[in-house]
């Protein structure tokens, strides 16, 4: 029979006995976090922001709602026969309206304001030569033709934005990896040291016949709290860099390629259980090395 | 009680601290371990607790073949056992009561139960008058009392005691054998390793001597020699 009132007054007072140690040890953890809910939901924020221009599409030709089946043929023609296109795609009004919906289902309100034949049907296409003035001297071959509304290019910016998404991903995603790492390392130090504080306890119990996972259940609660104060601490983060960075991009006129940044709340709720599930791996590991390598005998 | 059937227990290095050891001691009894230092004495009670395990041979506690246990189960064998150390190893930060409590908490046993027996045992030991003191603030002889509560609180069947007066003056350790026969009284077994001549000798209680690991006498009502 376990006894609960004597684990928990266990688990704090160890937990208060070692303070310092383990608020470095939240601390990091929470950084570490941090760092990678950060690194998600970037990568959300860029997905919704460049998603039209995945998989090389360097062009789109917007059609006029209104554009006829002939119309639609002709483009098609057109970009079959065209030597610098290497392939396309071809995007209806149906298709469009659920992209549409799909990059704001969190505000149903917008959602509710359009109606599917408002959405305009689309080419996406990919040139072969990736140079840009090629492309641009490919896509304003498709301007003037009846029906198309516009021809939009993918710019270099976004190129660069995708580019520098990637090896800023790279970093964090790396760095909290190294940070999780030493996370790790630090609630088993930290578990180390009220064992080996509590040594002369812990011989007592052995002799008297309190059962192994009675001896361990305190520490390895212990490390656990210190990962789930890691994890609050991660959330909260993840939860004001949503609200008061990626989503200020999202209102400001003057950087219009951000404009599309938006990190919904089914993303959000994502990321953050994804940083409970890691805090508990890494709190799991770190104090179950801590008890077999040092309570075990 | 304790029955030891050809025990060998080999250590690292081919030290041989307790070879082909056959022993009864039957319920109730008091028994004096005595030899020299590195004789085996620790050795037969460290593995009558299973804190170490026999190489060969086996040993019975209460009828049951506690050579075979499962890890699992050794913390339910020492719960009938209680176990006094010649350095007393009390818990600084905790007062006499909470060090004997310490010893029921562990093993899940309700609080009523506690705030029972603990004042019960400490009055049984003489340290009614000092159960919120700390071990700093007791005698030698006093801190061995908590002790023996401690080990005593949860009524085992064994007793078993590593030198329990080697820390101890003449006078002290005269006081804390009469504790020990009085919870002998009771029915509880007592196997004791000792170095003390005239305790041994004023008891005349059965005495098991060892020597390089094997038991060279096994006297009832025995003197130190």
């Amino acid at each position: 029979m376990l006894s609960y009132r004597y684990t928990l007054r266990e688990t704090f007072q160890n937990l208060w006995r070692n303070i310092l140690l383990a608020v470095a040890t939240v601390i990091t953890v929470g950084v570490s976090l941090a760092m990678f809910g950060g690194f998600a939901l970037f990568q959300v924020a860029v997905d919704s922001a460049t998603q039209r221009w995945e998989e090389d599409i360097e062009f789109v030709i917007w059609l006029d709602s209104e554009a006829d089946i002939t119309a639609l043929d002709n483009i098609k023609k057109q970009l079959n026969e065209s030597p610098g296109v290497a392939s396309y795609n071809f995007v209806d009004q149906q298709e469009a309206f659920i992209e549409f919906q799909e990059l704001f289902a969190d505000s149903p309100e917008v959602i509710g304001t359009v109606e599917q034949n408002a959405m305009p049907a689309s080419f996406r296409v990919v040139p072969k030569d990736p140079n840009v003035d090629v492309i641009k001297e490919l896509g304003e071959q498709f301007r003037t033709q009846p029906g198309v509304r516009t021809v939009v290019f993918a710019s270099e910016a976004i190129r660069d934005i995708q580019n520098l998404a990637d090896r800023a991903g790279r970093v964090l995603f790396l760095g909290s990896a190294i940070l999780l790492a030493a996370s790790t390392l630090l609630i088993l130090n930290t578990l180390a040291i009220a064992i080996s504080n509590r040594r002369q306890e812990i011989e007592i119990m052995r002799v008297v016949g309190a059962t192994k996972w009675f001896i361990r259940l305190p520490f390895m609660l212990e490390g656990l709290i210190q990962g789930m104060l890691g994890a609050c601490a991660a959330i909260a983060s993840n939860v004001l860099l949503k609200t008061y960075i990626i989503e200020q991009f999202s209102e400001t006129d003057a950087l219009k390629l951000l404009a599309g940044f938006k990190v919904g709340d089914a993303a959000l709720m994502r990321t953050n259980l994804m940083v409970f599930v890691i805090a508990g791996a890494v709190s799991a590991i770190g104090s179950g090395f801590a008890v077999t390598m040092y309570l075990e005998r | 009680m304790i029955k030891l059937e050809n025990v060998t227990k080999v250590f690292k290095g081919d030290v041989v601290a307790l070879r082909d050891a056959s022993i009864d001691i039957g319920k109730g009894e008091f028994v004096f371990l005595v030899g020299p230092s590195g004789s085996g004495k620790s050795t037969f009670i460290r593995l009558i607790n299973r804190e170490n395990v026999t190489d060969h041979g086996r040993i019975f506690v209460a009828g049951k073949d506690i050579s075979t246990l499962t890890s699992w189960k050794v913390p339910y064998l020492r719960r009938n056992i209680g176990y006094i150390f010649q350095d007393f190893k009390l818990l600084p930060k905790k007062t006499v009561s909470e060090n004997v409590a310490f010893a029921l908490e562990v093993i899940g046993k309700p609080r009523r139960v506690i705030q029972r027996q603990v004042p019960a045992i400490l009055e049984l030991v003489g340290l009614s008058h000092k159960i919120n003191r700390f071990p700093s603030e007791l005698s030698g002889g006093e801190q061995q009392r908590v002790s023996i509560a401690r080990a005593f609180v949860n009524r085992p069947l064994i007793l078993l005691a590593d030198e329990p007066t080697g820390n101890l003056d003449p006078t002290t350790s005269v006081d804390i054998m009469r504790l020990l026969e009085r919870i002998n009284d009771t029915g509880t077994t007592v196997v004791m390793a000792t170095h003390d001549s005239g305790i041994v000798n004023s008891m005349r209680q059965r005495v098991v001597e060892l020597s390089r690991g094997m038991i060279i006498r096994d006297q009832a009502r025995g003197v130190y020699q």
